[in-house]
């Protein structure tokens, strides 16, 4: 950890630059009063957030407490989803369940979950029905020995178990079943949403995150090393889609929003954004 | 080989939803059952300028092979002298390009089959729940499948679409 703050529609407080040395940390607390804002101890070895949030009698005010109980029990509820091909092609362990595994555990039983109710196995196939040329009739599971389901996919009246399915198939069809879980988190994570993802599905990926992150009001933070991906953001994304560069002096991380860098709007009028990023510009805006 | 048709939205993100099973169905009902229809994605189009602009200038080179260009402005900004010029200097180019200005735009389409329980625009459609938001493209296949379930009265209600399917019989008569 190297700063810790706290913004929900103003500051609330920050940390300024932590140092390792001591066991308290001094934090100044933005009061939304006129006056230098005071400072709160809080144990360095702990978020001070969820310290924050405890309030007390020398910590902040009940209703910048509750603020920030609701942020740390929207980041307790976190899915970080990184499905692996192997995992989703195998027997899910539990016959049916409210939410997957991060690595995409007990996705077949997820997904006969999400298939017992029609309108919702219409909706979650609606999906995959776009992601592959051919008509895709059904989705479903196919049942083992002991009833343990397997991910499968019917089109033209043949079934197609998940061992035969493709690494993009299968990772696009667990981060769409992600938004129809009945658990579902209030920030999903996923690493690389491209992967295995072929290229002319990219704009598919993007509408399903960004339509049912709104449907289903999940936040949803995705990272990207795919030059295609950018392509397809709409332009008040630039607000909310951000580069990160080393920074070569210091060594450490920069994150800017793409709508912050510099000459960004006039340079994307005029070139994909695709190609702004796989040349080195954005780098070389620092 | 099939009919190749490429369709021109003025975005594709939600349009293509409504206008490639739409297209399908126009170019059968002019004459071709098995046309292979393409929504154009690339390059990525942000209304009505960019598109006039992709069509005069930079498409030609990556689509000179369909067989069909239609273009589907919204109509309020579509006007009558611009689309016609598209068209004649597409034909003088060799592209057959046929634009067909959505009255009032391409989502009220995807309305028709609902016109009798709903006022006419599509946020009031989703209001009265036809379309559903879990689903791809907000449900607008599934509204434009219950649309196309009866072509002539869409033709009726949308008569550029029927002037449309009267204009790509005629250019098949000549392919």
């Amino acid at each position: 950890m190297t700063r810790e703050n706290l913004h929900v529609r103003k500051k609330l407080y920050d940390s300024g630059e932590v140092s390792q040395s001591g066991p308290t940390l001094d934090v100044r607390y933005y009061k939304q009063q006129r006056g230098r804002p005071p400072r709160l101890k809080f144990e360095s070895s702990r978020p001070v957030l969820t310290q924050f949030a405890a309030g007390g009698a020398k910590g902040p005010e009940d209703g910048h407490a509750n603020l920030a109980y609701e942020v740390s029990q929207a980041l307790a509820n976190m899915q970080g989803l990184d499905p692996l091909p192997g995992i989703l092609r195998d027997y899910s362990q539990a016959l049916s369940i409210q939410r997957m595994g991060e690595r995409g555990e007990n996705f077949a039983a997820l997904v006969k979950t999400i298939c017992q109710n029609k309108s919702t196995k219409d909706a979650y196939l609606s999906w995959l029905g776009l992601l592959r040329p051919e008509e895709i009739d059904d989705v479903g599971t196919l049942d083992g020995a002991l009833g343990e389901p397997m991910f499968m996919l019917q089109e033209g009246g043949h079934r197609f178990p998940a061992p035969v399915l493709s690494d993009g198939t299968l990772r696009f069809a667990a981060l769409a079943a992600a938004f129809f879980q009945p658990d579902r988190p209030h920030l999903l994570t996923i690493e690389e949403v491209e992967n295995g993802i072929h290229a002319s599905r990219l704009q598919l990926l993007l509408e399903l995150l960004r339509s049912q992150a709104k449907a289903t009001r999940t936040q949803v933070v995705a990272t990207t090393h795919s030059a295609t991906v950018l392509d397809w953001l709409q332009e008040e994304e630039y607000q909310t889609t951000f580069f990160c560069q080393r920074d070569e002096a210091t060594g450490k991380s920069r994150i800017r929003a793409l709508a912050k860098v510099p000459h960004f709007h006039a340079a994307a009028q005029k070139t994909p954004v695709s190609e702004l990023f796989a040349e080195g510009w954005l780098e070389t805006t620092a | 080989m099939s009919f190749r048709v490429l369709v021109i939205p003025e975005d594709p993100t939600l349009n293509g939803y409504i206008l490639k099973p739409l297209t399908k169905a126009i170019v059968a009902a002019a004459g071709k059952p098995a046309a292979k229809v393409t929504v154009l994605t690339n390059p990525r189009l942000r209304g009505y300028d960019q598109a006039v602009r992709a069509i005069r200038t930079n498409l030609a080179e990556r689509y000179r092979h369909m067989d069909l260009w239609l273009f589907f402005p919204d109509a309020d900004k579509a006007k009558d002298d611009t689309t016609r010029s598209l068209e004649e200097k597409r034909a003088v180019q060799g592209t057959g390009l046929l634009c067909c200005p959505a009255q009032p735009e391409v989502e009220i389409y995807a309305c028709a089959a609902f016109r009798n329980d709903i006022p006419e625009r599509w946020e009031d459609v989703r209001a009265h729940k036809h379309g559903d938001p879990r689903r791809a493209g907000g449900g607008r296949d599934r509204m434009v499948e219950a649309t196309l379930q009866n072509l002539p009265l869409l033709f009726q209600l949308c008569p550029e679409l029927q002037d449309l399917r009267d204009r790509i019989a005629e250019r098949l008569q000549e392919y």
